[in-house]
């Protein structure tokens, strides 16, 4: 397809969300918000897998990104899963609090 | 001045401020609600891109299923900083809620009435042989000619992955 606009933007604009997630990951104490800002960061790589695939007019990287979002969602299930049965046991899901196995 | 420009640029402020929004929000829950708009901002970017199908399974997996998910557990923990929330109660919010509605409505009316520009068809992957005789109609073809052709094995991998992922869930989720 014809593109008006060239692929730099939508790969700074993935870069963009990407900084943004690991921002996210670094100042927050909360799993769950940290959780959410690796989602932000599966999905900056998307965009620029699809981007790519268009401007390269190839359907691998829409199939790239269909196992990316797969991925994520095993990834997703199984870490709730997790930080359930953490705050089951601690009541308390701050990731400061989290040391017990520090050397 | 392009459409294609005009809605980039405006995707991306909104994108970007929404993103901002999932990682300062006190609140988890708001933060939840940011990522959604993050999600169905991206969904736009790939229907700009051309990308239909993608579009469609990101809303429907990942602002329908995973945020779900998502909402469900974090409504379910406590936050750890017990703040008094402000209780601000915007009084015009439910009047700008309903002109929003009406102008969703009227706008998704009038596309459907006048036709959406359709774009060229798209190419299947270069790395597949069998790709040479794929139709030329429609982007989800060449979608569904790469997953069965040329990327089956890592499909029917990733079918084993989500079993996995069942298993590990159920295993964390119950009680000792």
């Amino acid at each position: 397809m014809t593109h008006s606009i060239p692929l730099s933007a939508y790969l700074i604009m993935s870069a963009i969300l990407f900084s943004i997630g690991v921002v996210g990951v670094l100042i927050r104490r909360n799993p769950l918000i940290i959780f959410m800002s690796i989602e932000l960061m599966l999905n900056a790589v998307n965009l620029s897998f699809v981007a790519l695939s268009s401007y390269l007019d190839s359907a691998d990287g829409q199939m790239f990104v269909f196992l990316v979002l797969t991925v994520a969602a095993a990834e997703v299930v199984v870490g709730l899963a997790l930080i359930v049965s953490i705050f089951r046991t601690r009541r308390n899901i701050d990731v400061d609090e989290m040391n017990i196995l520090r050397g | 001045m392009t459409p294609e420009l005009v809605s980039f640029i405006v995707l991306a402020i909104a994108s970007t401020a929404s993103a901002l929004g999932v990682i300062f929000f006190k609140n988890a829950v708001y933060s939840a609600l940011s990522l959604i708009l993050t999600l169905l901002f991206l969904a736009m970017f790939y229907l700009l891109l051309g990308a239909m199908f993608i579009a469609v399974v990101q809303i429907l997996i990942y602002a329908g299923a995973i945020m779900v998910l998502f909402l469900f557990v974090v409504t379910m923990l406590v936050p750890e900083q017990t703040e008094d929330a402000l209780r601000d109660y915007i009084p015009w919010q439910r009047a700008v809620a309903g002109i929003l509605g009406l102008v969703l409505v009227g706008g998704l009316s009038y596309l459907i009435f006048t036709g959406a520009n359709t774009t060229a068809p798209k190419a299947v992957g270069g790395s597949l042989q069998a790709a040479v005789n794929a139709p030329q109609s429609g982007n989800i073809e060449a979608f569904g000619q790469a997953l069965f052709h040329g990327f089956l094995f890592p499909f029917e991998v990733t079918s084993l992955l989500i079993v996995i992922a069942i298993l590990g869930a159920l295993i964390f989720g119950r009680r000792a």
